[in-house]
């Protein structure tokens, strides 16, 4: 633009512009020219976007987003001055101890508290009689107490608690309640959980499923399930049994409560759900909401063993209101294994089918799953056990049985990549095994069976982005695939897996339809500049509050210390739905973007006023706000700012998210749904020693699809830590039960968590497909990396020594003994002897491959046309892609109920559907 | 009885304590078992020493003892008495971050934080005694730390950097400032993960 005399208003030389006093924030006094690398393509910069635009691109600035950036409350965790659940210390605080559960399963006759209560610095003593009510994360499965209200269920289970004024003491009380226990049958073994019992461990009413200990029970059919086994040439067939796993997490659980002198509570918690806590608190003390206000401390480590809301937090708040002063409660290392809510253990039936063309014809997934003595998450860990392995792949038959049981241990519930880690392992496995059947190369099997962008699964989720193509060719190329697999001798292994993980539940928990949207945050902005962000987002160390900084930062051309993040309280913060499902870096940025955009336009509009120039003709730079046309006209940010503030004051916005409408309406459907997807696909290199049975990991070549890595330092921590643990539960980590039911590990000496010799060199590889509606096309990266890395460990293990073992975990003894057991079949003396699979290709592999380069193009072509048609799971079965199969096929059906002759001979989960529910017995119900 | 403490005057059970934690005298009087870190969370103040298991497994209560890490959940105070301690808040020099501080926060090797205090005084002990720790000496100085969040790598990728920093001579971050932020033109000492190859394992 030339710079002739129209132009009227401000005008300032271009270049690096120094801010007049008192500056325009920032620690740095110039402004910098805008970076046009760093502007997309679509809003004329010089950014490349192959794989289309985005419709935030308009907002980017260059300030923030795509630069490996610290966390922004990194330096109080370096400093130590980060404040965790056991640091908050309240003047006059009392300590809290939990008289716990010495039984797997009992009645409680009597509890005599008075010796306890008699006892020199004991303030308060409570037992489960003085807060009936009871709470769950789930509103549909309520069904645990602050204290054990009739019947003890698991060892550690909660009885009683004491609040006194030294520790002490407090334990020196807890041995003073008597209590009086009546020992009732327990259950152990989760096959047991499927039998009636004399004395089910809950009891639901008229909704009890018989009388056996089965808390939910899932059946689903689609697409054509008699034509998949008819179809099928290759099936892979397997039994497995995970072990349960905990999330060790090494902050134990610790919370403080004070009932503060204005009557209102404030209770201190590790949370990553503060919200759903905050519910809880109101039910089980009684109280409305707004007299409750939640703190959320430093999380350290949550991977969902933070998000129920727990029976000690309420304890603590009892304890408080009772004595009336300040009480913290923090766990020993054994109480965390006791409340537990880690993986399911479970056991798996997994049939997956191939047909003649290399197409997955069928999947079969039955899934027993240990819910432990509560519900917890369990009933949506139930569907999502089979619903999230519909997708990557286009299939042609989906069956699913899962059942979750009660038994007298510890609650199972949700654990990083919740329900989907434990059956993704046995598909990613199963389809291996078929590869080796069909003689094909596993990856080009995978590539040739992708669902495209913009598709529906078979059971109807709405696949936007899917970047698992390009997930699979990096994998391939930086780990050396074609030269290596299975070539490498006895004892090494190369394995693949993928993944595909919900980018946030479309169905929040506390769902009252439509009326509350998922993310909320709030933005004040007043005279120093600097942005305040309101959010109620749990900041639990994934980098939640660095990452809804950056959206912010972006949006407004600000640098990262310019925005202050105030996630804390609920007291200050609108509600956040909380950390998990993976849903804040794309609910939240959301809603934080829609929030700014708002700041934004004011800014831009005072700008215009101040310079003259037209408001769509402006941009935001560094600080800066000026004129596409001549970058000389503009204003700083502070001088904008003011003048937006000139007649009210300071700048606020609200910004929310809430998903759009989606999904079948079958029983079940929303489970599983969610706004965008993630996916990855990681290759392992293994090495076994054939001999001595010890696995051990050397490499790992990682690739996560995240949509756009808004801060690639986090995206690649949270794919190395997925590793980390994924690898642990492989490997080493069991919650060991002996043959009484006692859980024999409950401290970190013996439930194995992999230390730094044990961790592989990963590669992290950031695949980035653009989600059309995340912020910026960002999508999840915290759970969805866990996934690949169990059954790429397993595949290489098979690669390695020629043995599927389908148990987790792959502890040495385990190997060893199957080993030997195939040497004893082969009739070999010394392992050393043992064959090493390897791989002949047979005709069908140049079928895959030319299948592959043409979807390649297809995915291509659907990414980047505006005009997107539906393409549903069924057409590359030869359907039309435009309608869903089962509307236009009758052998393909949508079907959530069993009929009789599944009933005749069902698997091992599906046999729960042999019970009838209570209101459904009749009379003699 | 209840008891009301008095710090000054000693309850029965309690020996007079002295030790000098992170340069500052401390005189108080501590029970005759109490465990270095119960004295130092509940009595000296300083919670930035964590406490994960209780039983030694885990290295979040990792402190200095005259210059060596020990894990405070297994010593007893009375085993420190007349000690130089150094604990998490100790590690900075005035206002300047330990260089393992800022690479702990530039390269990735703190999430959640809980256990960042323990390696962070261990690394700290590693590079005071050998600025330039290969691979293999980086994962024997902190195998006896458990961190569930970042899965070591860059938590070794940040010894390297701070490594660097050492042997350069570099200044690092200073506390009162800002925190560095990835904007272009920002004084934050950058180290690039491709030039960290310098020293080769044994």
């Amino acid at each position: 633009m030339s710079d002739d005399d129209e132009m009227v208003g401000y005008k300032q030389q271009p270049g690096k512009l120094p801010f007049a006093r008192p500056g325009s924030g920032g620690s740095e006094k110039f402004s910098e020219l805008r970076d046009e690398s760093r502007i997309p393509e679509s809003q004329g910069g010089t950014l490349a976007q192959p794989q289309g635009a985005n419709r935030h691109d308009s907002l980017i600035t260059g300030a923030a987003i795509g630069r490996r950036t610290p966390m922004v409350d990194s330096r109080w965790k370096v400093m130590g001055q980060a404040k965790y659940g056991d640091d908050i210390r309240l003047p006059g605080e009392l300590f809290g101890r939990i008289l716990r559960s010495p039984h797997h399963y009992a009645r409680i006759r009597s509890i005599d508290t008075s010796a306890a209560e008699a006892l020199p610095g004991v303030v308060a003593v409570s037992t489960g009689s003085e807060a009936p009510a009871c709470f769950g994360v789930l509103p549909v499965t309520k069904d645990e107490h602050a204290m054990a209200q009739e019947k003890v269920r698991h060892v550690g289970d909660l009885v009683a608690c004491v609040a006194a004024e030294d520790e002490l003491t407090a334990l020196e009380a807890l041995r003073l309640i008597e209590v009086d226990y009546e020992v009732l049958d327990a259950v152990h073994d989760m096959r047991d959980g499927l039998k009636d019992a004399e004395e089910p461990i809950h009891d639901r009413g008229k909704y009890h499923i018989g009388d056996s200990n089965v808390q939910k029970r899932v059946f689903q059919e689609f697409g054509d399930i008699s034509g998949m086994r008819d179809s099928a040439v290759a099936t892979h067939t397997s039994d497995w049994y995970f072990a349960g796993a905990n999330h060790g997490f090494t902050e134990p659980h610790a919370v403080a409560a004070h009932w503060e002198p204005n009557g209102r509570l404030t209770l201190y918690t590790p949370q990553q759900v503060p919200h759903y806590v905050h519910r809880a608190l109101a039910d089980v003390l009684d109280i409305p909401m707004h007299q409750i206000n939640v703190y959320r401390t430093a999380v350290g480590g949550g991977f969902g063993g933070k998000s129920d809301p727990f029976p000690h937090e309420m304890c603590a708040a009892i304890l408080a209101r009772k004595s009336g002063r300040p009480v913290r409660i923090t766990f020993d290392r054994d109480e965390v294994f006791y409340v537990n809510r880690g993986r399911h253990p479970s056991r798996l039936g997994m049939v997956i089918h191939a047909d003649s063309q290399g197409r997955l014809c069928g999947m079969e997934t039955d899934a027993l799953l240990d819910g432990g003595a509560f519900a917890s998450f369990g009933h949506v860990t139930t569907y999502y056990n089979g619903v999230l392995h519909t997708a990557p792949y286009e299939i042609g038959g989906f069956h699913y049985t899962g059942t979750r049981v009660w038994t007298n241990k510890p609650a199972s519930g949700a654990m990083r990549g919740h329900g989907a880690v434990n059956s993704r392992c046995a598909v990613e496995v199963g389809i291996d095994d078929v590869c080796e059947q069909l003689s094909v190369d596993p990856i080009d099997f995978r590539l040739a069976n992708l669902l495209p962008p913009m598709s529906r699964t078979i059971t109807g989720f709405r696949i936007t982005s899917i970047g698992m193509r390009e997930c699979l060719e990096r994998v391939r190329r930086a780990s050396d695939w074609d030269d290596r697999f299975r070539k490498l001798p006895l004892g090494h292994g190369l394995g693949i897996g993928c993944g595909f993980f919900i980018s946030g539940s479309a169905l929040p928990i506390h769902w009252e339809p439509n009326k509350f949207p998922h993310a909320t945050v709030h933005l004040k902005v007043d005279m120093d500049g600097g942005v305040t962000v309101h959010t109620g987002a749990a900041e639990i160390g994934q980098g939640s509050d660095t990452v809804v900084a950056l959206a912010v930062a972006e949006v407004l051309g600000l640098p990262l210390d310019m925005i202050r993040i105030r996630s804390r309280e609920s007291d200050t913060s609108p509600v956040d739905l909380g950390s998990y499902s993976s849903r804040v870096t794309f609910m939240n940025c959301n809603a934080a973007i829609s929030a700014a955009m708002e700041i934004r336009q004011e800014l831009l509009d005072a700008t215009s006023m101040i310079t003259g120039a037209p408001t769509e003709r402006l941009v935001i730079g560094d600080r800066r706000i000026f004129s596409k046309d001549d970058p000389a006209v503009g204003v700083s940010y502070l001088e904008a700012l003011q003048k937006a503030q000139e007649d009210r004051g300071a700048l606020a916005s609200s910004g929310a998210y809430r998903t759009p409408p989606m999904g079948r309406t079958h029983k079940g459907a929303a489970a599983g749904l969610a706004p965008a997807y993630s996916f990855s696909a990681y290759v392992a290199e293994v090495k076994v020693d054939v001999e001595t049975g010890q696995t051990s990991v050397l490499k790992v070549w990682a690739a996560h699809d995240c949509g756009k890595a808004l801060n690639p330092l986090a995206v690649e921590g949270q794919m190395i830590g997925s590793i980390h643990m994924g690898m642990g539960q492989v490997l080493s980590e069991e919650m060991r039960y002996g043959r009484s039911g006692n859980l024999l590990n409950a401290d970190l000496l013996d439930y194995k968590i992999p230390t730094v010799h044990e961790m592989p060199e990963v590669t992290p590889i950031i695949v980035e497909s653009n989600d059309p509606e995340g912020p910026f096309g960002a999508k999840e990266a915290g759970e969805g990396p866990l996934l690949p890395i169990l059954p790429a460990i397993c595949n290489a293990v098979y690669d390695a020594i020629g043995i599927r073992i389908h148990e987790l975990p792959l502890a040495p003894a385990l190997v060893h003994r199957e080993i030997e057991k195939r040497c004893k079949e082969l009739g070999i003396d010394d392992p050393l002897d043992l064959p090493s699979p390897d791989l002949e290709h047979s005709p069908l592999h140049h079928v895959l491959r030319e299948r592959a380069d043409e979807h390649s193009v297809r995915d291509l072509e659907r990414k980047l046309d505006g005009e997107r048609d539906q393409y549903h799971n069924g057409a590359l079965f030869g359907l039309d892609a435009t309608i869903p199969a089962d509307e236009q096929d009758d052998s393909w059906t949508a079907v959530v109920l069993p009929d009789e002759q599944y009933l005749e001979s069902p698997r091992l989960a599906g046999s729960a559907w042999l019970h009838v529910e209570r209101r459904h017995q009749g009379g003699d119900a | 009885m209840v008891r009301i403490r008095v710090p000054m005057l000693p309850a029965p059970g309690e020996l007079p304590w002295s030790a000098s934690v992170n340069d500052t005298e401390v005189d108080i009087h501590v029970e005759s078992n109490a465990i270095l870190l119960d004295v130092l969370r509940d009595q000296v103040g300083t919670l930035g020493v964590k406490r994960g298991c209780d039983m030694g497994t885990c290295g979040c209560c990792s402190v200095l003892v005259d210059g060596e890490p020990r894990l405070s959940c297994l010593m007893l105070a009375h085993e420190a008495a007349g000690c130089a301690l150094t604990t998490v808040e100790g590690l900075a020099d005035g206002h300047h971050l330990h260089p393992i501080q800022e690479t702990f926060t530039t390269h990735g090797g703190s999430q959640c934080g809980f256990c960042t205090p323990g390696f962070l005084v261990v690394i700290s002990a590693l590079l005071e005694e050998n600025p330039e720790p290969n691979e293999a000496e980086i994962k024997a100085a902190i195998d006896g730390n458990l961190c569930r969040c970042t899965g070591y790598q860059q938590i070794v990728d940040s010894v390297r950097a701070a490594s660097m920093i050492i042997t350069s001579g570099k200044k690092t971050a200073d506390a009162t400032d800002p925190m560095p932020d990835p904007h272009p033109g920002m004084p934050t000492v950058e180290v690039e993960s491709e030039e960290l190859e310098v020293v080769p394992d044994e």
